[in-house]
């Protein structure tokens, strides 16, 4: 029973940084139609600003907070005017999005593996080491963290989004980019909001995995795992990418802990799969087409 | 008369080749190893090693090998740390830039991929650290005749794990903490619950991870729950201070034991205080005097401190050139025969090599991580 709840408790936290990553997939994928598959990057770009911000500045853990959001907030703006505002004025079909997303994606890992190096990271310590004890359940002090962090963001969006002029202009967008554009609503900087959101979490993200693992180039290969969240709970959703993101977490632990590890992918896809093919909307998706 | 002349053209075509030829006064020595990803340090260390050592020789005016003095050049080329970029850069030294000998291939992933090409091209190969049985031995028992190694073997380095574990430690319940998709963990398992069953030992779990992973709480959380004494954890440094630290966030107190890819600059830095009073086998003690000259000559040049694999590669690349000088040609085939009869002492110990082209009976030294320091405890050997 101890070991059950632990797993429980392993899985929640894993799936609390998907659900911050898969957000942003969201996000995004509402008002543009496509996966920005650059977001990992973004995510990794978020870690090393993060770290260097904590180690060179020697900034307390919150304001490297703030700093990696804000500069990864800017370099999704900037990559949105670089890459993809170009393939907009062009209308291209979203397929471009995508090679190009992947294109950008590649670039800025590689970019990274030449200038900094591929040798891990370690973030200076900023929580006291050994966990909080519930009996025999270890919860550890970063996962509290995670939690109440992924918490706070998760519901400054939700009321952004839900409460706020522009939160209806995004919502407006989402539904119909031309006609919202008719309606007066300025979907230039809709997508501008959009993307620095986006980018803003992808920092916050970033800087609680290097955290609560190490600081690597590879980093944005786990959000090929939140992608699937955002998949599964339904792209374009946002409590969806956050459901989806925490039974992804779940599935993943009870499998590694009571099967294999090596049953792990293999079971995760194949739930995925299913899903596509009962529900391809995904539990709370808005539409079933496009999911690319 | 035309055909004559065609003839003519033909063999002084042929004649200017070989002169050409026989102008060549390099000796061209391949390697490979992991410059980008997760082991790029060790592959870096190994790289800057060669470089060094063959500047050393051409400083001092090349290699003398019978009558003739070459010029040593090296080729270097990143695997990545994969299996599939191993064939293709193996594939280019043996048929594009005609090596003599290859030195590297540090992953027995890796290595044993290579081996045909190798074989197939008749070119040897002498790999710093890959310890599983399989690069110098085929699956039905064959020696691969060009496959060689200057380190000891997993069955060896395993038995050592275990026999430290049950002898010196007194430990009785060990789990098996592995990456699963890893030749060289996989393997060092095997030989490690071979050995500490047939001590006496109980193996009371057995769990894995696929490589890249950076989440081991599921596995970890089974090993608490079987409550081992020790636990053997023959991965990476990387892995195994990521999977360290959150061992210990679970609540794991157990000792864990580990191989010779837990040696690094990187490893203490990275874990913190969670290896605290663990142990590894190594392939030498760090600061055994023999080893000293090499150490401080790296240092100086690359101000920073060699790996284990600068070492390791040291003596592969001492190998290679004792085998050319025995040889007294640069001939491929040669070398390979002046290699089967190697007996050289390098400064990682004695290495004679046997007929499975492996060393045999060198010292494995057991290292214990003590603060910031990696201690030597003492020099073992052990019956696999």
């Amino acid at each position: 029973m101890a070991q059950f709840l632990q797993q429980l408790v392993n899985g929640l936290s894993i799936g609390s940084i998907y659900a911050l990553m898969a957000v942003g997939y969201s996000l995004v994928y509402s008002i543009m139609n496509f996966s920005n598959f650059a977001h990992g990057s973004v995510i990794m770009l978020g870690a090393y600003l993060g770290y260097y911000s904590m180690t060179l500045l020697g900034l307390p853990f919150w304001l490297a907070f703030i700093a990696a959001a804000l500069g990864t907030a800017l370099i999704a703006v900037v990559l949105e005017r670089l890459a993809y505002k170009p393939l907009r004025d062009r209308k291209a079909t979203f397929l471009y999005f995508i090679i190009t997303a992947m294109g950008a994606s590649i670039f800025i890992d590689n970019f990274v593996i030449a200038t900094i190096g591929p040798t891990p990271k370690m973030f200076p310590a900023v929580f006291a080491q050994g966990p909080i004890l519930f009996g025999k359940i270890a919860l550890g002090r970063i996962d509290l963290a995670m939690f109440v962090i992924s918490a706070i963001c998760l519901a400054a969006l939700i009321i952004f989004i839900d409460y706020t002029k522009m939160g209806k202009a995004i919502q407006a967008t989402s539904f119909n980019m031309k006609a919202s554009t008719l309606m007066g609503i300025n979907t230039n900087m809709v997508i501008f909001i959009v993307f620095a959101i986006g980018g803003a979490l992808a920092g916050i993200a970033g800087v609680l995995y290097g955290m609560k693992y190490q600081v690597f180039p590879q980093i944005g290969g786990i959000t090929l795992k939140s992608f699937i969240a955002a998949v599964f709970g339904g792209l374009g959703s946002l409590p969806g990418a956050l459901l989806g993101a925490l039974v992804l977490g779940l599935v993943e632990t009870l499998v590694s802990g009571y099967l294999s590890t090596q049953y792990r992918d293999l079971i995760a896809f194949l739930i995925l799969i299913t899903m596509l093919i009962v529900r391809p909307s995904g539990i709370m998706g808005k539409n079933a087409e496009d999911k690319a | 008369m035309r055909a004559f002349m065609c003839m003519l053209l033909v063999v002084a075509v042929a004649l200017s080749g070989c002169t050409g030829a026989a102008k060549v006064d390099t000796i061209k020595i391949g390697w490979f190893g992991p410059q980008t990803g997760d082991t790029a340090l060790w592959g870096q260390a190994e790289f800057n090693t060669v470089q060094m050592i063959v500047d050393e020789y051409n400083a001092k005016g090349g290699l003398k090998v019978g009558s003739k003095t070459y010029k040593l050049d090296v080729v270097g080329y990143d695997d990545k740390g994969d299996s599939t970029e191993a064939v293709n850069v193996a594939k280019r030294l043996t048929s594009q830039d005609k090596v003599v000998a290859i030195v590297g291939a540090q992953g027995s992933g890796e290595a044993i991929p290579v081996a045909p090409i190798m074989n197939e091209a008749k070119i040897p190969l002498v790999a710093s650290t890959a310890t599983n049985p399989k690069v110098t031995v085929t699956e039905s028992g064959a020696v691969n005749a060009y496959m060689f190694r200057a380190c000891f073997t997993d069955p060896y380095q395993g038995a050592v794990a275990a026999t430290y574990a049950y002898n010196k430690l007194g430990k009785r319940k060990a789990a098996i903490f592995m990456t699963v998709d890893d030749a060289y963990s996989a393997g060092l398992s095997e030989f490690f619950k071979k050995s500490f069953t047939k001590l006496g030992g109980k193996i009371v779990a057995e769990v894995s991870f696929t490589a890249g992973e950076k989440d081991f709480r599921a596995p970890l959380t089974k090993i608490k729950a079987s409550n081992p004494d020790v636990i053997f954890s023959p991965n990476y440094y990387t892995d195994v201070s990521l999977s360290a630290k959150q061992a210990r966030e679970l609540g794991i107190t157990s000792v864990m034991l580990g191989g010779d890819g837990w040696p690094s600059e990187n490893l203490i830095s990275l874990a913190g205080t969670a290896l605290e009073g663990c142990f590894f086998v190594n392939h030498l003690d760090f600061s055994d005097p023999s080893v000293a000259d090499f150490k401080n000559a790296y240092k100086a040049k690359f101000k920073k401190n060699a790996e284990l694999n600068s070492y390791m590669v040291r003596d592969a690349l001492a190998m290679v050139i004792d085998a050319i000088q025995r040889a007294g040609t640069i001939d491929s085939v040669a070398i390979m025969k002046a290699l089967e009869t190697t007996d050289i002492q390098g400064i990682t110990g004695h290495i004679k090599i046997g007929p499975t082209h492996d060393p045999v009976g060198k010292d494995a030294a057991i290292i214990k991580i003590v603060g910031t320091e990696m201690v030597f405890q003492e020099k073992i050997q052990a019956q696999p």
